[in-house]
């Protein structure tokens, strides 16, 4: 990293040097425990309810050079330190908001990145990171994520990497400035302290294994972790990933201006022990905020954590096996798109990255082969001015049908997001406005399947206040597929039940939609696709769900073919029956199951949905796409991979 | 006469303790758990405890028992039937839970869902809302509210709970709806979320009820089988049944509110060991009780264990008062294994349980576990001293060489190894409670107990820096011990929210007065006398929006002389030492007031001798040959029955009694205080 101090000395990793196994594997899991005690810290003394009760938020343990030796999403430090020329000293705290100026580690300007480097006798020996998604960043709307925003400038303060604590002194003027543009600048406050306490609770642990094992063997050790993730990853590779060029692709229904589908297309293929992962034939980014700008590490450590997973789930996630891997992404596209395009609604292509990439991997690994989820981080913001002049701004995040999956059904209702939370009506009654006359699962939602996909959620909302209500969601066009004989989960949709009696049903993005007390939002998020052959469902676990009303008995007819009695029994003979006949006129079950085709999805929309359709996307003046073999040519150059330019 | 009877039912035995409170003579007596009926094997227990001991059951005036039948009514899924009433529009409310699958990312994709204490199927919602600020926004229909109470209790549902939003501020509807069903049905068991745990969060509270609903008529049947067994043979005395948080509760309290002895097992041994250990002089520890499958481990300061609002059993996380025990699945049937992949040497979480058991017990077990590790390495003599079975070394050996065959080590390396990654493991857990929670662990001491605390714990001290271990006599007895040295307990809290700004100090003063009176009346009729009763204040305080609370010991005659304010200090450097910041520009705000009645109960004395410098030459058995940091040194195995106050000597050592081994390693000291404890420290 560029640096002009003079004094920072980056720790070298020895070579040469043997560690025996079992230091290794206890300064393994001692890592792992510091990597849990930085979120416990955090959650404890969190203000923002997203980040605490929800736990959008993901921490990082690097080593000298950068490289990320445990935490979630893979390692940024080097990129945003490129250009860094400020000094990096014991005791520095620093502070980024800007994905362009951080290799995309956070993808939205919400997400407030907090960098601790670490020391050990006067070497750099690491960092250790935390980010984390504030309510707001300031910004024309509470939230800072309006849906229709064009480009960045209108999603919140974008920090470029800044020190907020230099040598241990707090940097007053810089924090003044920042918290000086928040809506609720106390709680960004605590949520940058809470951050900045977690990361500090991993400098510790490092600098007491430092002391414990001796800093050698300490570093030692994180490069023999990153060597065991490589070799492991190689074996998964040349198992996983077939060498004919595979291809996958879905869509982000809208990007919240009325165009779209956008369309999102994933090929891979080996060549040796390395895997291509190539997004050509992706759309071209949009000019609605639901780019998503995807940080090639992070999408490693994706591909990573998919395939390890379902092997040894105890290993450390770590960047060990990045250079196996080569991602192509062509500048311009809905994953990598320009500055200054607009980020703010970021999840659903994030969400859908993760469907098409299962998608593209699944034939060669049937064991992760699981269905598509509901598909993005549905969001409900609310704020206004109290009875007595007092701001109030809620925001949720909410969840939806878990796949059908190999060990079993779908969740319903439930995170697709690791250790998200709900958050307690209690806790929001009791602080905002709001009344919440229901919180429960949409019966029949979940995608038939041998494995159910889970039930979409649906929670009405009765606001208590006159104030603005914003919505973010996604598949309300296209449906969460199910595969190898599983049916698609239902779709989400939202509708406004007026005080006056009036109803009307809302876009699935949409801000300032104006309410008064009396008002209820009825959000209803999408299901999860089912997972294999929706006709070999024991009858007795659709009884089951049809007596726990998450499926209708005339659903457990059309859906599972099972025939419910009066009492909730099955009628067994007329089910057999019934099974036999859907088997005739299906004939062989598909390996994947969108529903209707695009077109007619298109054509029906407005009759199924009550919403115009999406118009097909403009590419913009200012960010043409570049060619998919263009962008695999810099790639291989990049990476040193020659060979010839492969198309899907 | 005065005898108390200390009886804790473990997994595998049923330890009972008899002490005479008048010269303080004692009996142990271990006899095997009966687990379709555990009254019985505590009967069994007790003839042969009055045999011994020469006294008849009504010699005993008090009976202290530590149960884990709502405890593996949990963990074995073998719970009532429960019906559960949810306000309107919350019916899937255990079925949603909070919504969490694991991490990391992709982590639902091997996801385990537990099934709820209560299924959708018997759930139903009652036409009724409560407000956040205990207003009623619609009242209890009551014609509905029959008929699904009859729809429920008809349709063969064992225990009803009701759980209702805003309950925790307002109890009203939830009381209606018990009077409605005690009225129907005089004498169901039902639980409201109200009276098990008065806190907000709806999912917690509903569980934590249901769980209470789900052991009830298990624990309730257990306890009256107990009362009427013991009264048939002739014992006339109370039984006291101990609580997660190491208080007693009576009987007719254990039946009514189970939960809160859903944790009775641990906690009974972390009152054991606070009790010897501070009467050796070392009030500050950390608890190893490490058994068979897993370990537990609790952090006690100044004498007194840290008690937290909330304990995870199973997958469920229940809002019950417990000591701060923290479980890792780490003991000595803990299994080592290499996974194909990553070529890393994992210790359990598999356990090979009783049976087949460690490859040494030569029950058919051939996997390698942590105990053929110690058996390889030594620690564990071929024959044990009163032990009813002879190691099979060799099968011990063979199981770890597949170990180092996996990894490329030679054997005696593969059994270290193996000991050092789950002695690892276990200091995470001791870390978690310790460092995590900002103490530093080289403050407290180690209290060593369990089958195989012993074994292990001066390996987990030098990773923590926790010295002196104090292994006390009978380690596997501790927990009986702790049945008998604890207090009665019991706590009252009200939740109120509000930030200390605008709260009234009248009317803070009038909460607490209010818990601190029904915690008096509650000791009252406990039968405690004024003079052995002892009641506390806390205020659970956070930041406003913060969503954990830290609990703040309340000064009552400040609050009775008008003060709250320094409550906000108190909170300030609390939260500074925690989490190394304090807020100055946020408000703080008081979420619970409780208070915790305690009645003392007279102390045991147990017996001590006079420390007269010796060599514990006496007590040597014979010589014999560890393993350490991979070479074979000699060593002395000990006999601690011969061992006196004042013995000294220095490692390597194995020390064997009846129902536990001690390790002392090369470079420690050991010694025999008055109490009979061993002490292990480093060698100065």
């Amino acid at each position: 990293m560029a640096t002009t101090t003079d004094e920072l000395r980056i720790a070298e990793i020895p070579t040469g040097i043997d560690i025996d196994p079992v230091t290794l594997d206890i300064i393994e899991g001692a890592l792992k425990s510091a990597r849990y005690e930085m979120d416990a810290v955090l959650f404890r003394s969190a203000m923002s309810p997203v980040i605490r009760e929800q736990h959008d938020e993901f921490p990082m343990i690097t080593d000298p050079r950068g490289r990320m030796v445990v935490g979630q999403f893979g390692a940024y430090i080097n990129e945003m330190m490129e250009d860094w020329d400020q000094g990096i000293y014991e005791g520095d705290v620093i502070l980024c908001a800007d994905p362009f100026k951080c290799s995309a580690s956070i993808s939205h300007t919400n997400d407030w990145l907090v960098l601790v480097p670490i020391f050990h006798s006067g070497e750099l020996v690491g960092w250790s990171s935390q980010f984390g998604h504030m309510m707001d960043v300031g910004g024309r709307l509470p939230g800072s994520l309006p849906t229709n925003a064009k480009t960045i400038y209108d999603e919140g303060l974008i920090i470029p990497p800044i020190k907020v604590v230099e040598r241990g002194e707090i940097q007053k003027p810089v924090l003044s400035l920042i918290l000086n543009n928040m809506r609720n600048a106390a709680m960004n406050r605590a949520d940058l302290f809470a951050l900045i306490a977690g990361c500090r609770s991993g400098e510790k642990r490092v600098q007491e294994l430092c002391d414990r094992f001796g800093k050698e063997t300490y570093l030692v050790a994180l490069q023999a972790l990153l060597d065991r993730t490589y070799a492991a990853m190689k074996q998964l590779i040349n198992w996983a990933i077939p060498e004919t060029p595979q291809s996958f692709e879905d869509y982000v229904d809208d990007d919240g201006l009325g165009n779209g589908p956008f369309k999102m297309k994933l090929t891979i293929w080996r060549e040796g022990d390395h895997a291509f992962f190539d997004w050509s034939g992706t759309d071209p980014q949009a000019m609605g905020p639901v780019n998503f700008y995807l940080s090639e590490g992070m999408f490693k450590m994706f591909i990573g954590i998919y395939l390890i997973m379902v092997n040894d789930p105890q290993i450390l996630f770590n960047d060990g096996f990045y250079p196996l891997l080569h991602i192509i992404l062509p500048e311009g596209c809905l994953l990598r798109p320009r500055f200054p395009s607009a980020l703010g609604c970021r999840t659903h292509a994030l969400a859908r990255m993760f469907d098409v990439l299962g998608g593209a991997l699944c034939k060669q690994a049937p064991e992760i082969n699981t269905a598509a989820g509901y598909g993005t981080s549905p969001y409900m913001l609310y704020s206004g001015w109290g009875e007595k002049g007092d701001f109030f701004f809620a925001m949720e995040i909410l969840y939806g049908g878990i796949p059908g999956r190999p060990i079993g059904d779908g969740m319903d209702g439930h995170s697709w997001w690791p250790l998200f939370e709900n958050i307690p009506t209690e806790y929001l009654e009791a602080y905002y406005p709001l009344r919440i006359d229901g919180y429960t699962t949409i019966t029949d939602s979940g995608g038939p399947g041998l494995h159910r996909g889970g039930n979409g959620v649906e929670k009405r909302y009765i606001y208590l206040e006159p104030g603005q209500v914003s919505i973010h969601d996604d598949r309300w066009l296209t449906r969460p597929w199910g595969v190898l004989g599983g049916l698609p989960g239902g779709r989400s949709e939202k509708i406004l039940k007026r005080a006056d009696g009036t109803e009307e049903r809302l876009p699935s993005k949409c801000d300032e939609i104006e309410v008064v007390p009396g008002d209820m939002l009825v959000y209803r998020t999408a299901g999860g696709g089912g997972w294999k052959d929706r006709l070999d469902r024991p009858i007795e676990v659709v009884v089951k769900d049809v007596s726990y009303g998450l499926v209708s008995s005339d659903y457990a007819k059309e859906g599972y073919g099972v025939v419910i009695n009066a009492d909730g029994s099955a009628d067994e003979a007329a089910t057999a029956k019934e099974r036999e006949r859907q088997r005739t006129e299906r004939g062989d079950a598909l390996a994947f199951d969108y529903g209707p085709p695009l077109a007619e999805v298109l054509a029906n929309c407005k009759a199924e949905t009550g919403l115009e359709p999406p118009i097909p996307a403009v590419p913009l003046r200012w960010s043409p796409l570049e060619p998919g073999d263009e962008a695999q040519l810099r790639v291989r150059l990049a990476d040193n991979m020659p060979g010839d330019i492969v198309t899907a | 006469m005065a005898y108390r009877l200390g009886v804790d039912v473990g997994g595998t035995f049923t330890d009972l303790f008899l002490v005479n409170d008048d010269d303080g003579t004692q009996h142990r007596v271990k006899t095997p758990s009966t687990p379709s009926d555990p009254s019985e094997g505590v009967l069994t227990g007790l003839t042969r405890m009055c045999e011994t001991a020469g006294i008849s059951p009504s010699d005993l005036r008090n009976i202290m028992h530590g149960t884990t039948v709502a405890t593996n009514a949990v963990l074995e899924g073998k719970g009532a039937r429960v019906g559960l009433i949810t306000t309107q529009g919350f019916s899937q409310i255990l079925h949603l839970a909070r919504s969490q699958t694991p991490g990391p990312l992709a982590g639902w994709i091997i996801m385990q869902k537990p099934e709820p204490p209560a299924s959708l199927a018997d759930t139903r919602e009652a036409v009724e809302r409560m407000g956040p600020r205990g207003e009623t926004v619609v009242a209890v229909d009551e014609a509905q509210v029959e008929q699904i109470v009859k729809d429920l209790v008809e349709s063969g549902v064992e225990s009803l709970t009701v759980g209702l939003i805003n309950s925790y501020i307002s109890n009203k509807h939830e009381k209606q709806i018990g009077a409605i069903v005690e009225r129907l049905y005089p004498d169901f068991p039902v639980t409201l979320s109200s009276d098990v745990v008065p806190e907000f969060r709806e999912y917690e509270r509903t569980l934590t009820a249901c769980m209470n609903s789900y052991v009830r008529p298990q624990v309730q049947a257990y306890v009256d089988r107990l009362d009427v067994e013991l009264k048939a043979a002739g014992a006339t005395c109370d039984v006291n049944i101990l609580r997660s948080d190491a208080g007693l509760m009576t009987t007719r309290e254990a039946g009514r509110n189970p939960i809160y002895g859903v944790l009775s097992g641990p906690s009974g041994g972390v009152a054991g060991a606070l009790y010897v250990s501070t009467r050796a002089g070392f009030p500050n520890i950390l608890t190893f009780d490490m058994g068979g499958t897993s370990t537990d481990v609790a952090l006690c300061q100044n004498g007194e264990p840290t008690i937290g609002r909330d304990t995870t059993i199973g997958q469920f996380r229940l809002k019950v008062p417990s000591i701060n025990v923290h479980t890792v699945g780490a003991g000595g049937g803990s299994i080592a294994h290499v996974p194909e992949l990553t070529k890393a040497l994992r210790v359990g979480p598999q356990s090979a349980g009783a049976e087949p058991g460690p490859a040494a017990y030569g029950k058919g077990g051939v996997e390698p576990t942590v105990t053929d590790a110690n058996v390889a390495v030594g620690h564990l003599p071929s024959s044990l001293l009163g032990g009813e079975m002879k190691l099979d070394v060799e099968a011990s050996r063979t199981s770890v060489q597949t170990i180092g065959d996996a990894i490329g080590l030679e054997l005696d390396a593969a059994a270290e190894g193996i000991l050092k990654i789950v002695n690892e493991n276990m200091a995470g857990a001791l870390r978690l409670v310790s460092v995590q929670r900002g103490y530093d662990p080289r403050d407290f001491a180690l209290v060593a107990f369990g089958g195989a605390g012993p074994l292990h714990a001066n390996a987990v001290a030098e990773l923590m820096g926790s010295f002196p271990v104090i292994v006390p006599p009978s380690p596997g007895l501790l927990c009986a011990v702790g049945d008998l040295v604890a207090e009665f307990r019991n706590e009252f809290a009200q939740t109120i929210v509000k930030p200390i700004e605008e709260a009234d100090p009248a009317e803070v003063k009038a909460v607490l007065d209010d818990l601190g009176t029904r915690a008096q009346d509650w000791m009252t009729s406990e039968g405690i006398a004024a003079g052995d009763q002892r009641v506390t204040y806390l205020a659970d305080m956070r930041y406003v929006l913060q969503g954990y609370e830290i609990p703040v010991t309340v000064d009552i005659a400040q609050v009775q002389a008008g003060n709250i304010a320094q409550l906000g200090d108190q909170f300030d450097t609390l939260h500074e030492q925690l989490y190394g910041f304090k807020m100055d520009d946020a408000a703080r705000e008081i979420v619970n007031l409780r208070c915790i009645g305690n009645g003392a109960v007279p102390k045991i004395q147990l017996p001590s001798g006079e420390v007269k410098a010796n060599d514990a030459s006496d007590a040597i058995l014979q010589d014999h040959e560890i393993v350490f940091d991979g070479k074979r040194i000699p060593a002395k195995i000990y006999d601690r029955s011969k061992m006196t106050p004042g013995a000294k000597f220095n490692g390597p050592a194995i020390v064997t009694e009846f129902d536990s081994t001690t390790v002392v390693l090369p470079g420690y000291v050991a010694e025999m205080d008055e109490f009979y404890n061993i002490l292990i420290n480093p060698q100065a």
